[in-house]
């Protein structure tokens, strides 16, 4: 509460009490009365007038500070109300009085927002469910009946899943509430789950999967790390270049506090002006405009799957050379005792 | 035996399974699931875990008190959570759909190793006619020749071994080795075959691997 705003606010009351002490004034010459009268009567009305000037102004001036400073302060603002006190003058009462009312409204509608937030969680979750039955009827279905079901059928049938996948993974991932069991975690049968599910699509693009020593353990969720890898080698092979060796390198680097899941590619890479920009929603940049296959969500997901299980997830390109993806786990020493 | 209440998957789950020489029954009454399997006695279950009554998480650790009948749970819920807890339970694994159906013959496969002693790809040694395959150390032999195999040629040679007189796709071979950790390439695989080929001449069994053009390969 700055002091000349809030005078200049109150002008009128000056403008009162000169007014006021004018007439005052001409009422006692009228009436000739005594000097010191009019001094004292005088000093009377400038004392009055200021007591009523500052008076306000000391009861307002610690409330609506209060109020200000904590709203800047407060990364949740509209939660000020609970850092004040309740205030001691009329129109304060009436201002905190409404914004407890607003706040109440506020929450209500919140809370009814996530209320249909996680009604359609869980409606995509069921649906997604409902859908993979169908999938593994297919599935089974091409398998066993290869005379009169092509084998070309397997790849966009694998596509399907993926892109199932991948709505299940950004709701879970979305979500407020933890949908993750953090355990000790072979990454080499993540790798190897990762390397099955995606073999038709290698062999068929003829990419190398190679996999290097990767006998480490990691604490993480091992489901959603396959997903995240999935999109990652996913990635690889929409990406690849045409040459005659294309492979995909994964290999990991363990050090005293932390280990790093290495994924590498020669495939057409990413240019530097989009490389900033690949874990942004909906970024598909120049690689995902010439292929027209690009959603822009794989790696947004993944990078908030990450984010949620404690990885970092960086990534290094050059331009017609390589893609390297990095994800690096923390290792827990507190875990390490348990052991 | 299969615990699944969609019909048209249970069908193609069972034709899947007879094609690979196993015998397959369909749980049929879901109220009474607990008798039917103790008066079938199975080697194996697959159990869904969305099945009417009873849900297979329930119905398997009824199923724990009494027996340890191999159960393999399969679902459409991928989630650590729930697997987790179906191992808990006492599930020996979980799959989840949709599934590569190579892959789910393959987890029955190891399942069945893991839990039945008598089963026919345990223990150290195979034959093959007069040939003794020694898994554990690598190496064929027939009276007094010996000839090592490296572990891709293993992989392929069990395979076919445990599938013999029946085609064997490339694509089975293929699963089979990359679920081992090998990830080969089609020209690995070629070639590893045509090695694996030359060792069993070596060895007096030329042509015993024939190659079935656009099918695949079928030791006989």
């Amino acid at each position: 509460m700055k002091f000349s705003k809030y005078f200049k606010d109150n002008l009128y009351k000056l403008w009162l009490f000169i007014a006021m002490m004018g007439l005052n004034l001409l009422i006692f010459l009228a009436f000739k009365v005594d000097r010191s009268v009019i001094l004292s009567s005088t000093f009377l009305y400038v004392l009055s007038f200021l007591l009523i000037l500052f008076i306000p102004y000391f009861r307002k001036k610690k409330f609506y500070d209060d109020l200000l400073a904590n709203i800047a302060s407060l990364d949740k603002s509209y939660l000020v109300l609970e850092t004040l006190a309740k205030p001691e003058f009329y129109e304060g009462e009436l201002l905190y009085q409404a914004l407890y009312e607003i706040n109440k409204s506020m929450n209500e509608n919140v809370r009814l927002i996530e209320e249909h937030l996680q009604d359609f969680k869980e409606y995509i979750e069921m649906w997604i469910h409902e859908v993979k039955i169908p999938l593994s009827t297919l599935a089974l279905i091409s398998n066993n009946h290869r005379d009169k079901f092509d084998k070309k059928a397997k790849l966009p049938l694998k596509r399907l899943e993926d892109y199932v996948d991948q709505v299940l993974y950004y709701a879970r991932s979305e979500n407020a509430e933890k949908d993750y069991l953090i355990k000790e975690t072979d990454l080499s049968k993540v790798i190897k789950n990762v390397g099955l599910k995606n073999m038709d699509d290698l062999l068929e693009n003829r990419i190398d999967y190679v996999v290097e020593d990767v006998q480490h353990k990691v604490l993480t969720d091992s489901k959603w790390l396959e997903f995240i890898l999935g999109q990652i080698v996913n990635n690889s092979i929409k990406y690849k270049r045409d040459i005659a060796s294309s492979y995909i390198k994964i290999s990991v680097q363990d050090e005293e506090k932390r280990t790093t899941l290495i994924i590498e590619d020669n495939g057409i890479g990413i240019k530097e002006a989009d490389l900033k920009q690949v874990f942004d929603k909906s970024f598909t940049g120049e690689n995902g405009r010439n292929t027209n296959k690009a959603t822009g969500m794989g790696l947004f997901i993944a990078k908030n799957m990450c984010k949620k299980l404690g990885h970092k997830i960086a990534i290094d390109s050059k331009y017609n050379e390589y893609t390297k993806v990095l994800i690096t786990f923390a290792k827990d020493k507190y875990y390490d005792v348990l052991k | 035996m299969i615990i699944e209440d969609d019909e048209i998957i249970a069908n193609e789950l069972s034709k899947l399974l007879e094609n690979n020489n196993y015998e397959v029954i369909i749980l049929k009454n879901f109220k009474d699931a607990l008798r039917e399997i103790f008066e079938v006695a199975p080697d194996l279950i697959l159990l869904d875990i969305n099945i009417p009554f009873i849900n297979g998480e329930a119905l398997l650790q009824d199923l724990r008190k009494e027996s340890n009948i191999p159960v393999i749970m399969v679902t459409s819920i991928n989630s650590e959570t729930d697997e987790a807890l179906s191992i808990s339970y006492g599930a020996d694994d979980y799959i989840t759909k949709p599934y590569n159906p190579n892959i789910l013959l393959l987890r029955i496969g190891a399942v069945l190793r893991r839990t039945k002693t008598n089963y026919n790809t345990n223990g150290n040694e195979l034959t093959y006619k007069e040939l003794k395959f020694d898994y554990q150390k690598g190496i064929i032999k027939r009276d007094d020749i010996e000839i090592e195999l490296t572990k891709n040629e293993m992989i392929i040679f069990s395979y076919l071994l445990n599938h013999q007189n029946k085609i064997v796709t490339r694509e089975e071979l293929m699963t089979t080795l990359w679920d081992n950790s090998e990830y080969v390439n089609e020209n690995a695989l070629t070639v590893n075959i045509s090695r694996l080929r030359n060792k069993l001449k070596e060895i007096g069994y030329e042509d015993a691997i024939d190659t079935r053009k656009g099918l695949g390969y079928i030791l006989s």
